[in-house]
């Protein structure tokens, strides 16, 4: 039942929706003077929580599309950090099978340490490219929560759009 | 499925070819936009003028709707603003009698000085449509662009202070950097010492000042303005006042109401006039044009030797000509 054509399309369909409200909600001029702490990245906890879900609603199409718009919405430096998404993405997507076998707990601790790997990588590469990087504080509070959100936005997945865990029986299936 | 088993032999390794070439071309559009930043930030700003103006109708209803729920919770408080309001606006009356009375002195003096104000000095407002959405960008979005005549480095202002600058020019959209941006940097004046300073944003609501000459000259409720020395903002735009903090920096609260940015002024400035050369003598014109008869003695005190600034070695290029 999972695999159909048609679960997977509006899924996919679903997937685009969500990411173009999120960019949408983070681009209104409401949150001008929140100087504390940054926002999580929606985005990234949304792709990694359904591609280790179901991979085939998270296509990497739609990854590229999505992160390289948010790049340049977002005044960052476009494809640096659609750069390290896709590789990430990758990495997770050719070790989901082990992974679909993990306690939430070790999926979650999995997630945050693949965030805080990016944001040290995009550090080092703004750094290699003589690029001023924002302050170690704030990246890091927004490393904390991002893989904080990471289990609220698991649990509307699963509970509000019914995104199942598929295993490795029925993917052989 | 029979997709996953007989695909299988030739879609793996094209999907990694696939994601091989894909990791490189985005490589190197990061490295494109190191290089060549001016080419990569007009196509971002094509991109967000095609783009946003398109979100704004699903933006907007929800943008005033979360403004309504913010002016309601305003309500609650209804009644101690009420009070404070009262307060105020007493104050204010009798600030209105003084400034009235200042504004027939300053059109008299003005009058008597015939001094013009810069005509040059107008602006366009625009009404800003989005913000930077990162947590790590102070900037928002206004609905003026390129066909308004709106140029980079023009200064921005909300009905009362300097809230930032262009940055970033579309067809119908531009981008306009905050001051508490990491990026921003304006040179101000401290006034009433007359202290040149550098207003650097960092990322919170209170901008830091940095390379002042004597911190001591300066005392916190001190007005800041701008001083115009990059030759990009018009001199006199009201900034804030300067605050002190517990750690003895020196920062600067800002006069335009950051948290609330609706509509927003473009100060169209003209460049200033620069000073290339530096000053050389003025003296008559020379050599003495024909006809002109030298008195003897000066005549003969002149004509053979060179002037004495040419003797000196200075040059007297630009004012003869």
């Amino acid at each position: 039942m999972p695999n159909t054509t048609q679960h997977i399309w509006s899924y996919r369909a679903l997937f685009l929706a969500l990411c173009a409200s999120v960019i949408c909600i983070k681009m209104m001029p409401l949150s001008l003077d929140n100087s504390g702490v940054p926002g999580p990245d929606l985005l990234l906890a949304l792709t990694l929580a359904w591609l280790l879900r179901q991979p085939a609603v998270v296509p990497l199409g739609a990854i590229v599309l999505v992160f390289l718009l948010a790049d340049f919405l977002f005044q960052r430096p476009p494809g640096l950090w659609t750069l390290l998404v896709i590789i990430t993405s990758e990495a997770l997507r050719r070790r989901r099978l082990t992974m679909t076998e993990f306690p939430f707990l070790l999926e979650w601790s999995a997630f945050s340490g693949a965030v805080f790997v990016m944001i040290l990588a995009e550090r080092v590469l703004l750094w290699v490219l003589f690029v001023d990087p924002p302050p170690l504080g704030l990246s890091l509070a927004h490393a904390i929560v991002t893989a904080a959100i990471y289990p609220l936005v698991v649990g509307i997945s699963k509970f509000l759009f019914g995104l199942r865990k598929i295993g490795p029986a029925e993917v052989e299936a | 499925m029979a997709r996953e088993t007989h695909d299988q032999a030739y879609a793996r390794p094209v999907r990694r070819l696939l994601v091989t070439v894909l990791i490189l071309v985005l490589i190197a559009l990061v490295l494109v936009w190191r290089i060549d930043n001016p080419r990569i930030e007009r196509m971002r700003a094509a991109i967000i003028d095609r783009v946003v103006p398109n979100m704004e109708w699903a933006m907007a209803p929800v943008t005033g709707l979360a403004r309504m729920v913010d002016g309601f919770q305003s309500y609650a408080r209804l009644y101690e603003q009420n009070e404070e309001l009262r307060r105020e606006l007493q104050q204010m009356r009798s600030w209105r009698e003084a400034a009235l009375q200042l504004e027939q002195e300053n059109a008299r003096l003005l009058d008597l000085n015939r001094v013009r104000l810069d005509p040059e000095l107008t602006f366009v407002t625009g009404i800003v449509m989005a913000d930077a959405g990162s947590p790590f960008r102070r900037s928002v979005l206004i609905n003026v662009g390129a066909r308004d005549g709106i140029l980079d480095g023009w200064a921005t202002m909300d009905g009362l202070g300097v809230v930032g600058r262009i940055s970033g020019v579309g067809e119908r959209t531009s981008r306009v950097l905050l001051l508490t941006d990491t990026n921003s940097r304006i040179p101000v004046t401290i006034q009433p010492s007359g202290q040149q300073a550098l207003l650097m944003g960092d990322n919170s609501a209170a901008p830091m000042l940095d390379f002042i000459e004597a911190p001591e000259d300066i005392a916190a409720g001190d007005q800041i303005i701008t001083s115009g020395d990059d030759g990009i903002f018009p001199p006199g735009l009201l900034v804030g006042q300067v605050v002190e903090t517990n750690d003895r920096l020196l920062r600067a609260r800002l006069a335009a109401d950051m948290a609330r940015l609706r509509f927003l002024r473009v100060m169209r400035s003209h460049p200033g006039t620069s000073l290339a050369d530096p000053g050389a003598l003025i003296g008559p014109p020379w050599p003495p044009p024909e006809g002109f008869v030298l008195p003897p003695d000066a005549s003969s005190a002149l004509r053979p030797g060179p002037r004495p600034d040419a003797r000196l070695g200075l040059s007297r290029e630009g004012t003869l000509e």
